[in-house]
């Protein structure tokens, strides 16, 4: 089933990729597979998992059920682009460590990614606030506790850091 | 760069990360039928071509092939829908997707049977079998006896999937000479056995290496058709082969877990005391051999009697076959079936006898070692259920009317031992585990062991993923073993590097061994099957029926010596929403004409963060005798989790909780009453 291509351009992580794609191709694939990005992770295929959650225009997405045609001209922010190679880790991978909140890893990009477009709409958040954004991502191994531990951990340290650097990632 | 840091950047290597030039991607075209006779297929990769079995390898696994097992590509009759008979391929994942439907299957569909207490009499499902039970085997000795109390029932544990965020997946690529193998497994020695066995090639033409791993629990111990089509078309295309398995393949073609019925009988007398257990355990092996189902059905049978001194009893066991896809571990296996069945039995037994089910558990507790008539042997009980009572605060919860509690047993699947190897090179320290970690963050504790026995600093040692070259044998991850046999092995091999550094230099010194080379591999040989207790309590609130809200779950382990009680409590965590989910969402049911009704993860009932509490785990005081003086804690709360949530679903709905998942329909009842 050969498609008509279609010139896609996409900022990912403050770089700009284009690809001629056939318009069915999902924006988890042109992360991946064109950019070469695979931080981001494919789980369920049916938007539930959360695995491919990227931050597009300021809103998590997820990747698996968007078309990379729906992203052209968008600014997209993955895993990736939270800290680069050398540079210092954003205060959300600091405290995933600090507080362990993952065990597989699988889940973990999107995990982060869902907490910074949270972090980013409300802070001082409650557990039962963050339980309720993270409806939309699985994890099988944690049961949630370390990642929750981990999200309230960078709400704190967020405020004490932001006020000396700037350090806030835009997408 | 260490694990943390690779995880939180994205920087994981997962088997769908690998990537290498010119590969082809794998698809199947699967059964849209539990039973047919397959009349002819158009196109595709087929029997034809393949003409293999699935031998069965890893945890559960039988040996060798058997009279049941699975055609890698069927070719007369399939016996659950989604079972492979074809495999196309392409240069791009889309195109490769699109060629699925290019291949035609004339089917002449045929009655299937679904229900493994049905299929015992149905006609078998496979030709040339006279029955469709492939294990029937009795534990312990018949008995009658005039008991003052007979308290009997049927318990049900339905099918659930594994449902590890990342599915299965493989990539292959042939050389002319060897086969490599990336994949997502807890055994890349069990992958290498297992297509060494199959393809017929030796296991030293065979390479296997361990991707991360994201997550498994059962699921990928053992050797399955994909694989072996994957290694087969990389062979002959000489290029490298992906295949990646989608949500909806793993949820109908991938080996789920549970689907075991307990029918139990106590004989007691008044007082309390259990004089028997009777029991008839039925497992629903699926259609073929290559899971656990024949393994499993006995391991049941022979935990019955749980943590008590039941002097007479006597269990049958049965696997049967159905149109379905074959059972497999999953978290406990089997283990959390034969808690459920005498837990939720001796619960029964303490409302006939209108006493405290505490004080019916000290009652029948052992407070020595005791050899069950099934098999096992028991360790001394009565101690341990003492201080749970005390540590997870019953007297406050239980009379509340709202929570439950119970006790178990956890087998660890120590025997067969487990390998490591301890490398230094250029002051750096590196090691590898024969098996192959999941989640369970071997590299903490393997690092932390490493620190004890030659006393270098952590930050210049580093974990290996699994790699069948880079040790010369190994078992795998999976029945709560690793910190025990794998932890050991590691002790072991410390200890001779550190005898051979102080042979070489007169005394042990960190510089010593740090400024030399040194490679040390080690098999830990253990032929014994180790346990330890746990016990768990639950409380609910069902004022919003009919949604069920866990509140409190507490759990107290003997996990001997707890190598890192964070990661220790997370195991303890994870473990426990997968045994709530077991009871109020995961499902994988299908129709009576063996179609899956459950299509997406979300259907299957993995639980989310909004709709579980925050755990709790206390640890029991002691250490095992093996070198790493660990024990296992894995498979703990998968045991007690859902016998002590139904205890305490049944108290506070008033309704018998018999069956794992919850139905709808059930609960409503609670509602009109």
């Amino acid at each position: 089933m050969k498609m008509e291509k279609h010139r896609v351009s996409i900022n990912v992580n403050g770089k700009d990729y284009s690809e001629e794609i056939e318009p069915r191709t999902l924006l988890v694939t042109f992360l991946r597979d064109i950019a070469g990005l695979t931080g981001t992770h494919i789980g369920c295929d049916t938007s539930n998992c959360g695995a491919c959650t990227v931050i597009m225009n300021g809103r998590a997405v997820k990747s698996c059920t968007v078309l990379a045609v729906q992203a052209n001209g968008s600014n997209v922010l993955t895993i990736e682009g939270l800290s680069k190679d050398g540079d210092k880790l954003h205060p959300i991978q600091k405290a995933f460590i600090e507080k362990k909140g993952y065990q597989c890893g699988y889940c973990t990009s999107g995990m982060i990614l869902t907490a910074l477009a949270l972090l980013n709409r409300k802070r001082n958040l409650t557990e039962d606030e963050i339980r309720e954004a993270l409806s939309g991502n699985l994890c099988r191994c944690t049961g949630y506790d370390s990642i929750i531990d981990s999200i309230m951990l960078a709400d704190s340290e967020m405020a004490k850091t932001e006020k000396e650097e700037e350090i806030f990632v835009e997408a | 760069m260490n694990l943390d840091e690779k995880f939180v950047k994205g920087r994981g290597q997962f088997v769908g990360d690998i990537s290498l030039p010119n590969t082809l991607y794998l698809n199947f075209v699967r059964s849209n039928y539990a039973r047919a006779r397959i009349v002819k297929v158009y196109g595709g990769i087929t029997h034809k071509d393949v003409a293999l079995k699935v031998s069965s390898v890893g945890e559960g696994g039988e040996g060798g092939f058997g009279s049941i097992a699975h055609p890698v590509l069927a070719s007369n009759f399939v016996a659950y829908v989604g079972q492979p008979i074809a495999a196309v391929y392409a240069e791009d994942p889309y195109t490769s997707e699109d060629l699925i439907d290019s291949v035609q299957v004339d089917y002449e569909p045929l009655k299937a049977v679904v229900d493994p207490e049905k299929a015992i009499d149905f006609e078998p499902i496979h030709p040339g079998l006279k029955s469709n039970v492939v294990v029937d085997r009795y534990f312990g000795n018949d008995f009658e006896i005039d008991a003052d109390i007979v308290v009997e029932d049927r318990f049900v544990n339905n099918r659930i999937a594994t449902d590890p965020i990342e599915p299965r997946g493989i990539v292959c690529n042939y050389d002319g000479k060897r086969l490599t193998v990336w994949t997502s497994t807890q055994s890349v020695f069990s992958i290498r056995g297992g297509l060494s066995e199959v393809l017929g090639i030796p296991e030293s033409d065979i390479h296997v290496i361990q991707t991360d791993t994201g997550g498994a629990f059962g699921l990928k111990g053992g050797m399955y058709p994909e694989y072996i089509v994957a290694s087969y078309l990389a062979m002959k295309e000489r290029r490298p082969v992906k295949w990646i398995e989608t949500r909806r393949e793993h949820l109908m073609a991938s080996r789920p877990g549970r689907g075991v019925i307990g029918k139990i009988k106590l004989f007691a007398d008044r007082k309390g005391y259990i004089q028997g257990l009777k029991g008839d355990v039925i497992v629903d092996n699926g259609a073929y051999s290559g899971g656990s189902g024949e393994f499993s059905s006995m391991f049941v049978a022979r935990q019955l009697a749980g943590v008590y001194k039941i002097e007479r009893a006597y269990v049958r066991a049965r696997a049967v076959l159905t149109d379905k896809v074959p059972q497999g571990p999953y978290r406990g296996a089997g283990r959390p079936e034969a808690m459920f069945f005498i837990e939720r039995i001796i619960d029964r037994l303490a409302d006939e006898l209108n006493m405290d089910p505490l004080a019916l558990r000290l009652k029948n507790a052992t407070t020595e070692n005791y050899k069950s008539p099934l098999g096992y042997q028991i360790e001394p009980s009565r101690n341990f259920i003492e201080k749970a009572g005390e540590v997870l605060e019953y007297q406050k919860y239980y009379p509340r009317g709202n929570c439950g509690f119970s006790v178990g047993i956890l087998y660890h699947a120590t025997s067969g031992g487990e390998s490591a190897r301890i490398r230094v090179k250029d002051g750096k320290v590196t090691f590898w585990l024969g098996g192959n970690a999941h989640g369970q963050r071997h590299d903490v504790w393997g690092k932390m062991l490493i620190q004890e026995e030659l006393g270098v600093d952590q930050s210049i040692i580093e974990f290996m993923n699994g790699d069948s070259d880079a040790l010369e044998s190994g078992i795998g991850t999976w029945g709560s073993r690793s910190a025990m046999v794998g932890g050991s092995a590691l002790v072991m091999a410390a200890r001779k590097l550190k005898k051979k550094v102080e042979e070489a230099n007169g005394e042990y010194s960190t510089t010593a061994l740090l400024s030399g080379e040194w490679d040390e591999y080690e098999y830990f040989d253990y032929d014994k099957t180790e346990s330890s207790l746990c016990a768990n309590l639950v409380t609910v609130n069902i004022s919003d029926l009919p949604k069920i809200r866990v509140e409190k779950c507490r759990a107290y382990y003997d996990a001997g010596r707890v190598l890192d009680p964070v990661y220790a409590a997370g195991q303890n965590a994870g473990g426990s929403a997968e045994g709530i989910g077991q009871v109020l969402t995961e499902s994988l049911s299908f129709n009576d004409e063996g179609q899956p009704l459950i299509a997406s993860i979300a259907d299957a009932g993995v639980l989310t963060a909004d709709l579980l509490p925050r755990f709790e785990v206390k640890f029991y005081k002691s250490e095992s005798t093996l070198p790493s003086r660990a024990k296992g804690i894995g498979e703990a709360p998968t045991i007690g989790v859902p016998t002590a949530l139904s205890r305490a679903i049944e108290r506070a709905t008033g309704l018998r909780i018999r069956e794992t998942p919850l139905s709808m329909e059930y609960l409503m009842k609670a509602i009109k009453n």
